[in-house]
Formats: C-alpha cells, sequence, structure tokens
C-alpha cells in the first residue's frame, strides 16, 4: 500500500468520526448565535437548563417536571392497556371472520378517517377535562392502528398454512391460535408500536387543550405565560421520553418474537 | 370432450354465482353495519336515552350540515371556506415534506457521508411530536399559512425521510452488482436503480406523512387559528353546539379519506411497472 492511497484512507476514517460531531456542534451553535439575538424567541441553553432546574426548586402546579412526566406516561399507559386487550381481539375478530368484517368493520371503517385529535373538543364536551377524557382519548388514538395492523396480519397469512392445519385436522380454534396468531405476530407488534407513539403524541395534544396536570399542560403554561425557556424543557421532556419508549419497544420486539430480525 | 368441457363451465358458472351471491351478502352485512349504527344513535337520541345537546341526532347532523355550506355562524365562515383553508395549509406542508423529505432520505441512505452528517441532525428533531413544535412556531412565526405549514412539514417531514432512507437501503444488491459490472457510474447506479426500487417504500412513507399532516392539520387550526375545520370544531365547543363540532369531524373524516384515495391512484400510476405477486 503506498503512501497517498493510505493517507486517502485515514481522510476517510477522519471525516466518518468528525462529521456527525460537527452537525451537532453546528446545531448548538445555531442555537447560541440564534438566542443570543432574539433571546424571546428562543432561550440561550443556559436560560433552559436554569428553567430546567428550577422546576424542581419551584415545582408547578405543586408537581415536580418527573411528577408531570409521570402524568402523561399514566394517561398513556392505561389507554394502552385498554386499548391491546380491545384492539387486538377486534383486529382478530375482523380478521378472522369475514361476516364480522362485513358488519363491523363497515362501521370501523367509517369512523377510521377521523384524527383522534379531532375527537378532543367532542370528547371534552361530554366528559369535561378530567382524567377519564383524556384515557378515552388516547384510546381512540392507540385502538385505530392496532385494529389495522393485526387485521391486516391475520389476513395475510399463507393460505397453505391454513389449508394444512386443516388437513391435520386442527379444528378453528386450533388453527387460530396455534398458526394464524403466531404468523401475525410481528404485524400485530408493528401495530403495538405505532399505537405507542401515537398514543404519546395524543396525550399532548389532549393536555394542550385543557389539564392541570402533565407534559403538554407545561407546554400550554409556557406559552401563555412567554416562559420560552418552560416550553423548552417540556419540549426536550417529551422528545427524550418518546425516544426511549421506541427503544424499550425495539428492544422488546426482539425478544417477543425473535423470528422476525433478518 | 364437449361435454367435459360443458361440465367445466358450467362448474364455473355455479362457482361465479355462488361467488357473487357471497360478494353480495357481505356488501348487505355492510351496509346493515352503517345503517344499524345510525338507527340506534337515532333512536337513543329520540327516546331520550343521551341528552339532546351532548348527541344530536344523525338528521340533525345532517340539517346542520346543509345549513353550513350556505350559513356563516357560528364560526365566521361558510365550511367551503374553512374546507379551502384547510387543504391549503396541508398540502403546502405536505408537498414541502415530500419536495425536501424524500430526496433528503434517499440521498442519506445511499452516501455514507450524507448520512453521518444528517442523521445525527436527524434524530434530534425526530423524537419531538409534532404537536410540540406549535408553540414555538407560533411564537417565531405568528398563525399564519407559514407557520401551519411549517408545523404540517415537520409531521410530514419524518416518515418520508425514514421510509426513503430504508427502501433505497433496501435496494437488491445483485443489481448494484450486475450495473457496476456495466460499468455504470454510482450516481447512475442511484438514479436508475436505487431510486425505481426504493418507490414501493416511499410511497408508503408518502402515505403516512399524509395520514399525519392531515391530523396535525387540525391540532394546529385548535391551537392557533381563524379559519379552517380544526378552527371550526373547535369554535362549535366553544359555544356549546356538538352538531358543528360533529358535523366539522366527519368533513374531516371524510377529506382524509378522499385524500387517501386520491393517493392510491397515484401510486397506482408510478407503479405500474410493478408485478403483482
Amino acid at each position: 500500500m503506498n503512501i497517498a492511497t493510505k493517507r486517502q484512507i485515514t481522510i476517510r476514517t477522519v471525516l466518518y468520526y468528525v462529521l456527525p460531531v460537527l452537525a451537532i456542534a453546528l446545531i448548538g451553535l445555531g442555537w447560541v448565535v440564534f438566542s443570543a439575538g432574539h433571546p424571546e424567541l428562543m432561550p440561550p441553553p443556559a436560560l433552559v437548563w436554569e428553567r430546567f432546574v428550577k422546576t424542581f426548586t419551584k415545582p408547578i402546579a405543586k408537581t415536580s417536571l418527573f411528577g408531570h412526566a409521570w402524568a402523561s406516561l399514566r394517561r398513556v399507559l392505561m389507554a394502552l392497556m385498554i386499548a391491546w386487550a380491545f384492539g387486538i381481539s377486534f383486529g382478530i375478530l375482523i380478521g378472522w371472520n369475514k361476516k364480522c368484517k362485513a358488519f363491523f368493520g363497515s362501521i370501523f371503517e367509517v369512523i377510521r378517517p377521523i384524527p383522534p385529535i379531532a375527537w378532543i373538543p367532542i370528547v371534552i364536551m361530554w366528559f369535561g377535562i378530567g382524567e377519564f377524557p383524556k384515557i378515552l382519548l388516547v384510546f381512540i388514538g392507540t385502538f385505530v392502528p392496532l385494529v389495522i395492523n393485526t387485521s391486516a396480519g391475520i389476513e395475510l397469512v399463507d393460505k397453505i398454512n391454513i389449508d394444512a392445519g386443516k388437513v391435520f385436522g386442527g379444528n378453528n380454534r386450533q388453527i387460530l391460535a396455534d398458526i394464524v396468531i403466531p404468523t401475525a405476530l410481528p404485524s400485530i407488534f408493528a401495530g403495538i408500536r405505532t399505537s405507542v407513539s401515537s398514543g404519546w403524541t395524543t396525550v399532548l395534544a389532549a393536555e394542550m387543550l385543557g389539564a392541570q396536570k402533565g407534559l403538554g399542560a407545561l407546554v400550554t403554561r409556557g406559552w401563555q405565560g412567554s416562559d420560552m425557556a418552560l416550553v423548552l424543557v417540556a419540549v426536550i421532556t417529551i422528545a427524550i421520553i418518546g425516544a426511549l419508549l421506541s427503544l424499550g419497544l425495539q428492544k422488546l420486539e426482539k425478544v417477543v418474537c425473535p423470528w422476525n430480525n433478518k | 370432450m364437449a361435454t367435459g368441457k360443458e361440465k367445466l363451465e358450467a362448474g364455473l358458472k355455479e362457482w361465479k354465482q355462488k361467488r357473487n351471491k357471497e360478494i353480495l351478502q357481505l356488501a348487505q352485512l355492510s351496509a346493515a353495519g352503517i345503517l344499524s349504527l345510525l338507527i340506534i344513535w337515532q333512536l337513543a337520541v329520540m327516546l331520550g336515552w343521551v341528552n339532546e345537546r351532548m348527541l344530536p341526532a344523525p338528521t340533525q347532523i345532517f340539517e346542520t350540515l346543509l345549513y353550513k355550506i350556505g350559513n356563516k355562524p357560528p364560526d365566521g365562515n361558510v365550511l367551503w371556506v374553512n374546507i379551502a383553508a384547510s387543504l391549503r395549509v396541508a398540502l403546502s406542508g405536505f408537498l414541502a415534506a415530500i419536495i425536501i423529505g424524500v430526496p433528503l432520505g434517499l440521498v442519506m441512505g445511499w452516501w455514507t457521508y450524507a448520512d453521518r452528517f444528517i442523521r445525527p441532525i436527524f434524530e434530534l428533531v425526530r423524537p419531538v411530536p409534532p404537536i410540540a413544535w406549535i408553540p414555538l412556531v407560533v411564537v417565531w412565526m405568528g398563525i399564519g399559512l407559514k407557520a401551519k405549514a411549517l408545523i404540517i412539514f415537520f409531521t410530514a417531514f419524518v416518515p418520508c425521510v425514514i421510509n426513503s432512507y430504508t427502501g433505497i437501503k433496501l435496494t437488491s444488491e445483485t443489481l448494484i452488482n450486475v450495473s457496476q459490472t456495466f460499468g455504470a457510474p454510482n450516481r447512475e447506479i442511484f438514479w436508475k436503480v436505487g431510486i425505481p426500487s426504493s418507490l414501493p417504500m416511499v410511497f408508503a412513507g408518502i402515505r403516512v406523512a399524509l395520514g399525519n399532516s392531515w391530523s396535525t392539520l387540525v391540532a394546529a387550526e385548535m391551537l392557533a387559528s381563524s379559519a379552517g375545520l380544526g378552527y371550526m370544531i373547535q369554535t362549535g365547543r366553544t359555544v356549546a353546539r356538538p352538531d358543528i363540532v360533529i358535523v366539522g369531524m366527519v368533513v374531516i373524516g371524510a377529506i382524509g379519506a378522499l385524500l387517501s384515495g386520491l393517493l392510491s391512484r397515484v401510486e397506482k400510476y408510478f407503479l405500474r411497472w410493478k408485478v403483482n405477486r
């Protein structure tokens, strides 16, 4: 290997590791420069950090930042439990039984295109701004992707596998439990992943439109009080929790359906 | 021979009749599903099981829909004006996201250095739910068309990039090797092999982006706006008119379904070369 190619290779490796650092540095620099010029539009990083510390020393609505994060998370988790139970069973029902699909599926198809956020006003009118309407809204937001993914997964099961099950004398229930559901598991899991991120978004919207506690409430509070640092603290917390949730699910997917990996 | 053929044709005819009967039966069941929903709803209101001030009957909803077509109250705009305002915002953000997001994802998936540079920035932006951008964007740019289109852009941008990236990464190695053997330069392989083979994934991303745009639009209009369907249902709530809210929801749902149907047509046109298995 001559010196020229060797040098070329080192330049390439350096570039490979420097570029990501450079990108992050540029973003950081951009933030500092912009906030120095327009502090009312974008508070500088130091101020955001100060505000972050202040959420613990001087809690908002008698709750620290972690308390607000937990309030949002709890709503999502409770709604998810219910949505997983109902959504997956409903998806299996309309994926497996053609008549059920025709009867209930048509109702589902009418309701499905309405975005979960569009339900917020009517749900607030019906049930106020307590805990139940928020959980209901997250339920609506998570139910739809679960049903779509589950029923699609069930319908995509290879007909040959079902026929083989029949030849070996399996009854309907056995074929469903031993052949169809395991085959559909990866797409059911895809539904679970979508449901988590969609639930996290919906809970924010619901909290932004009326809540005492929760990260969405913090965003609105900062917004209405022109406290942009608080908005940024809340948004960054929201992003970190969202990223952690999707990372956790990726790990879980490898455990639950290991055959889904290339 | 003739009798065998006749038998076959008779069998085919019988099978076709049976299938048609089944399709008809399923269609009837679908209609029955929707009808029974509407009838139960109507009965529940008429018999006083639910409060009419909370949930108006379907007939009332229909009347309000007709009323909104020609009348401005209570939100100050005729239905068409609201629809046009919403569509304009949603489509401008959505198209901008396609124009910027898809090429960006393709370039990131094909050239490693671009990936190394853009990826960290993208990963910083990605986990922020689009709705959380609303306060920041409103403070930066007000509540005009540009601000709302930017929010829509954020929500549609992420799936466009991710799917284009994954799609072009999944390009078959064999095809790339064949092109290299025939002496094609990298850029030509990108255009002639990489992009076409990524198109199905790209369209899946665009589909997700469209759904996201439409649903985020409602949020943006509910939080900061003076026209649009989201604004209409938010006003309906503040003046306690559930019929307006439900009309708004129905129109939002219908247009969302319409847009997604339209996209399917476009997708079919662009992927007409793809062999259906």
